[in-house]
């Protein structure tokens, strides 16, 4: 399918090309063409044969091309087979109706996290989200639309380097005062320990937190709940060298940190992880405070 | 983003203070309400009933600590829901000064009129 | 990537019929906190009569309370002020670590305890308004 991305741009070169390769071009457009009725029509048996359809509504926009500048919306049919995820339904819109559909995805099992999708009203990943846990899914339709507080690029692509910035930000890597002894000996962490950070080391960076939100929408300094459960995870860690600590805790506690949350619970709710974030951020808030304590 | 963070120290004082206001006026709001329409009614108030309250030292101190944590806390709450919701740079620093500004009198004049009330000042 | 559109403030509180329990609840404590502090300030303009006269202070308020707009506007303070309160609470211990999960409970119990203490005040603020 990934040919046909550059139709556009072969039109338009088309006239200063020796005649010979026009016309093997033209072949190729051709067989192209044939060969996405056959989608078309081979979707439409499937359709036929399929048990339940489903109908999902999709998000366009793309400022490049003419014509569909103008945000809209795109209904596809899609035969639904069991244990249907939201982005199987996408790839299928994709490969048997509209090539130029554009949406990110890689891993398709909840670990990639580039899939973060605004479906239904909630941030969700689009491979984790079974079609048939979605209310009334073969009724009504699912309405499928890019993360919201992320600028749009394309379709469902949104821009994601604000959250990668706030991610950076609160400089997530670790760093221990002391490293055993011998080249090959592990950092050891005891079990308490490992379980106390452990919800928080599963972030995927997928973004849905971020983008659910009402504060980071408001305010785009704040850090915003990935960037500080990754502090959480570092400075939780009881490996974490005390200075790298106490620099963190100051990146946490300025302004824009964790005083923003307002305890909404909504990335908490979204979080395709279900990693606690409310809970990581308060406790945060709780250590900064102890931490002002005792220097007053 | 990344820039913004500077070493600077920002500490949660306000954060805290205005958890510290919150457990102190659940109590004080609750017993004003209870105080004024249910053990008197608020339509029976008069100057001498204000007066004979307002004349006990405990009593007095309470309203003037009351006024003073509600105008934080309230005030503290203001500003912080315009903060979140993007308020920054020159219209921030107004902002803050008018709400301080707003504060100052709002305590004077409570305190004040409670001296007033109390019999002190006629 | 020349361009990208923004979106604007659409997804944000024209989905409100999309929000959950905390996002409500923020709403509402925000919403009574405001009705609070407005209060506060019109509270000590309304007291501050007492620095003019002793009759005057008795008089504005019992001319205010015969109002029966008044005592309506009062229930609605005490609706406001419970609720601030019991969220409030609710908030503290949110602050505390305590109760994280239920939290979506504790906030639908901090609405219907305003509405029961409300309700049986009614009586008391309203008497002899009608």
């Amino acid at each position: 399918m990934s040919t046909e991305l550059k139709e556009k741009e072969t039109e338009a070169e088309t006239e200063t090309e020796s005649a010979s390769s026009r016309q093997s071009r033209r072949m190729e457009q051709k067989r192209q063409r044939a060969s996405r009725r056959d989608l078309k029509e081979e979707a439409r048996e499937e359709i036929d044969d399929a048990d339940d359809t489903i109908e999902i509504k999709v998000f366009r926009f793309d400022p490049e091309v003419a014509g569909k500048e103008e945000p809209r919306f795109d209904t596809f049919h899609v035969p639904f087979f069991k244990g249907m995820t939201v982005l199987d339904a996408l790839i299928y819109a994709r490969d048997h109706y509209d090539t130029s559909l554009t949406f990110r995805h890689s891993c398709r099992q909840a670990i990639c996290g580039s899939d973060a999708l605004f479906v239904n009203g909630t941030q969700r990943l689009g491979c984790k989200t079974q079609i048939a846990d979605l209310e009334d899914h073969l009724g009504s339709t699912i309405r499928i639309e890019p993360l919201p507080h992320q600028e749009v690029v394309k379709d469902l692509v949104v821009d994601m380097e604000h959250f990668y910035d706030q991610m950076e930000a609160v400089e997530p890597f670790f760093d221990a005062d002391e490293l055993p002894e011998g080249e090959l000996e592990e950092q050891r962490q005891d079990r308490e320990n490992r379980e106390k950070i452990k919800m928080s080391t599963r972030c995927i960076w997928c973004g849905a937190c971020m983008s659910s939100c009402n504060i980071a929408a408001g305010d785009n300094e704040y850090l915003g709940p990935a960037a500080i459960n990754k502090a959480y995870r570092f400075a939780m860690d009881e490996r974490e060298g005390e200075d790298r600590k106490q620099q963190r805790l100051n990146i946490i506690e300025q302004e824009h940190g964790v005083w923003r949350c307002q305890t909404q619970f909504s990335c908490t709710e979204v979080c395709p992880k279900d990693i606690p974030l409310t809970e990581h951020i308060q406790e945060l808030k709780r250590e900064a405070v102890k931490n002002n304590l005792k220097f007053w | 983003m990344a820039e913004h963070y500077s070493s600077f120290e920002y500490k949660g004082t306000r954060w805290f203070l205005q958890r510290i206001t919150a457990v102190f006026l659940i109590g004080v709001l609750a017993f004003h309400f209870m105080l004024l329409h249910f053990v008197n009614h608020a339509a029976e108030v008069t100057f001498l009933g204000t007066q004979a309250r307002m004349q006990q030292v405990g009593y007095f101190g309470t309203m003037i600590a009351f006024l003073v944590t509600a105008t934080f806390h309230g005030v503290n709450g203001v500003y912080n829901a315009l903060v979140n919701q993007g308020l920054s740079g020159t219209r921030r620093s107004t902002v803050k000064w008018v709400l301080v500004v707003a504060s100052g009198v709002l305590i004077l004049q409570g305190v004040r009129t409670s001296l007033y009330m109390a019999g002190i000042l006629s | 990537m020349s361009q990208s559109y923004d979106r604007g403030t659409i997804e944000d509180f024209g989905r409100w019929k999309e929000f959950s329990a905390g996002m409500w609840a923020w709403i509402f404590h925000k919403f009574s906190g405001w009705v609070l502090i407005g209060y506060l300030f019109t509270h000590i303009a309304v007291l501050s009569t007492a620095t003019q006269s002793p009759e005057m202070y008795t008089q504005t308020i019992r001319s205010l309370e015969s109002l029966a707009i008044v005592r309506v506007l009062e229930v609605g303070l005490l609706a406001v002020a419970v609720f601030h309160i019991l969220n409030g609470v609710r908030l503290l211990f949110v602050d505390l670590g305590v109760g994280l999960e239920a939290q979506d409970k504790s906030f639908y119990a901090s609405l219907a305890v305003s509405a029961a203490i409300v309700v049986a005040s009614v009586p008391t603020f309203l008497a002899g308004a009608f």
